[in-house]
């Protein structure tokens, strides 16, 4: 157990990415980091089964990206910064995204903001 | 000789570049941003300075997962600002300063910091977001960037107190070099959010206000702190805050803060600092540990 991070597992809605994590999810991640090719991200939007089958995903990871299903993504082991990348693809603004994770609707989730308009 | 004439801390918030290549700039609901920013804009137009360290974070976009540095220098004469997946940004490529660099490099390994070293690679958000805000881009920037990458997303991330070393190692470095450059160090990142899980948006002001006296008053407190203070205190994310530690140590003991703007507006407390540095006053750089393992003083 990394000492700087100890008690973090106990912390509720925070996902340590570690090397473990890493390791396990590396070719999901590779996956979406590749998303900062504009021939990948054509190539995604021309067929999506292609790319997964290409990037070697496993069914699970698969059916993640298939759902869009953020949060499963995060509690995986996607890292959140190469999902900001997949998500600009699929046209999903962070705030978006943020709100999901939330489990809330995008207007629930605005309104727990000071300045909701700055977007 | 080169000499480091003071110090920025700001955010490195994707959206600021979003809004800033969307002009909105005088939006109600940006201006609080953009018009914090204008003094730090200012005061460098005035003092002019040839150089930016930028400390900053790589977001998993020069780097990937399978050789990710946990420090890491570029060098080059130009770096592109990154495409993170939404295209290109209409700015120019960042300056960079081969000669410095390389001496930086230099100095750092000698001085038992065995950073890696970048060259020929786009630079993303990190850095980009508040360049901008800084500097004027048209039609180039005024000077060159040396830009520091610290990995905080991929743990084992580098102690805070490591950050603060790998500061006073850059100081050395900068003033070890011949060439007579002013240079101002800037630390990204930050303040309170969160970005991932259900805990995406928490936020804490009244930890924020406490990080920005302790970086001017007493490091020593940042420094002992472990990354899962910061999660707890701040927000997973906000442990990027450990980058303000590396600008902070390469600037001396007192340092007079002239500026600050916080602005929360949704998830990132987007936050500016400029402080500056009384260069004649100032004690020199402490001594390299190899200088004080052989008893020399330096």
């Amino acid at each position: 157990m990394n000492p700087q991070v100890q008690g973090l597992d106990q912390l509720d809605g925070t996902y340590v990415f570690d090397l473990r994590i890493s390791n396990k999810a590396l070719k999901l991640n590779r996956f979406f980091w590749n998303m900062i090719g504009a021939d990948w991200r054509a190539r995604f939007l021309d067929d999506e089964e292609e790319t997964m089958t290409a990037a070697d995903l496993r069914e699970e990871e698969k059916m993640l990206v298939r759902a869009r299903d953020w949060l499963g993504l995060v509690q995986y082991g996607a890292n959140f910064f190469v999902i900001e990348k997949f998500a600009r693809v699929v046209k999903k603004t962070n705030l978006e995204v943020y709100a999901i994770m939330r489990g809330e609707s995008f207007e629930d989730f605005l309104r727990t903001r000071r300045v909701p308009d700055a977007r | 000789m080169a000499k480091i004439i003071g110090g920025i801390g700001t955010s490195h918030v994707p959206t600021i570049g979003v809004a800033y290549d969307k002009g909105r700039q005088s939006d109600p609901a940006w201006a609080p941003l953009f018009d914090g920013y204008k003094p730090v804009a200012a005061w460098l137009a005035e003092k002019r300075p040839d150089v930016l360290v930028f400390f900053y974070n790589d977001h998993c976009t020069t780097f990937f997962f399978d050789m990710y540095p946990t420090f890491a220098l570029g060098v080059g004469e130009r770096f592109p600002i990154a495409d993170e997946g939404a295209g290109l940004r209409a700015l120019p490529a960042i300056r960079g300063d081969v000669k410095l660099q390389a001496h930086i490099a230099e100095s750092l390994v000698n001085d038992e910091f065995d950073i890696a070293i970048f060259q020929d690679k786009p630079i993303d958000h990190g850095c980009a977001a508040p360049l901008p805000l800084l500097w004027p881009h048209e039609p180039d920037w005024p000077g060159v960037v040396v830009p520091i990458a610290i990995n905080v997303l991929q743990y084992p991330l580098p102690t805070a107190r490591r950050c603060y070393r790998l500061g006073q190692a850059v100081r050395r470095a900068i003033e070890s070099y011949p060439e007579d450059l002013s240079v101002v160090v800037v630390g990204t990142g930050g303040l309170s959010h969160q970005v991932h899980g259900e805990r995406t948006g928490f936020n804490n002001t009244e930890w924020d206000m406490r990080f920005l006296d302790l970086i001017q008053h007493d490091p020593e407190a940042l420094m002992s702190m472990t990354h899962g203070e910061y999660v707890r205190l701040g927000g997973a994310e906000s442990v990027e805050q450990i980058m303000w530690l590396a600008m902070r140590g390469a600037l001396p003991e007192a340092i007079n803060k002239l500026h600050q703007n916080y602005y929360l507006a949704t998830t990132t407390a987007m936050t500016v600092v400029l402080y500056d540095v009384d260069v004649e006053a100032a004690a020199p750089a402490p001594p390299r540990p190899a200088e004080i393992a052989r008893g020399k003083q330096s």
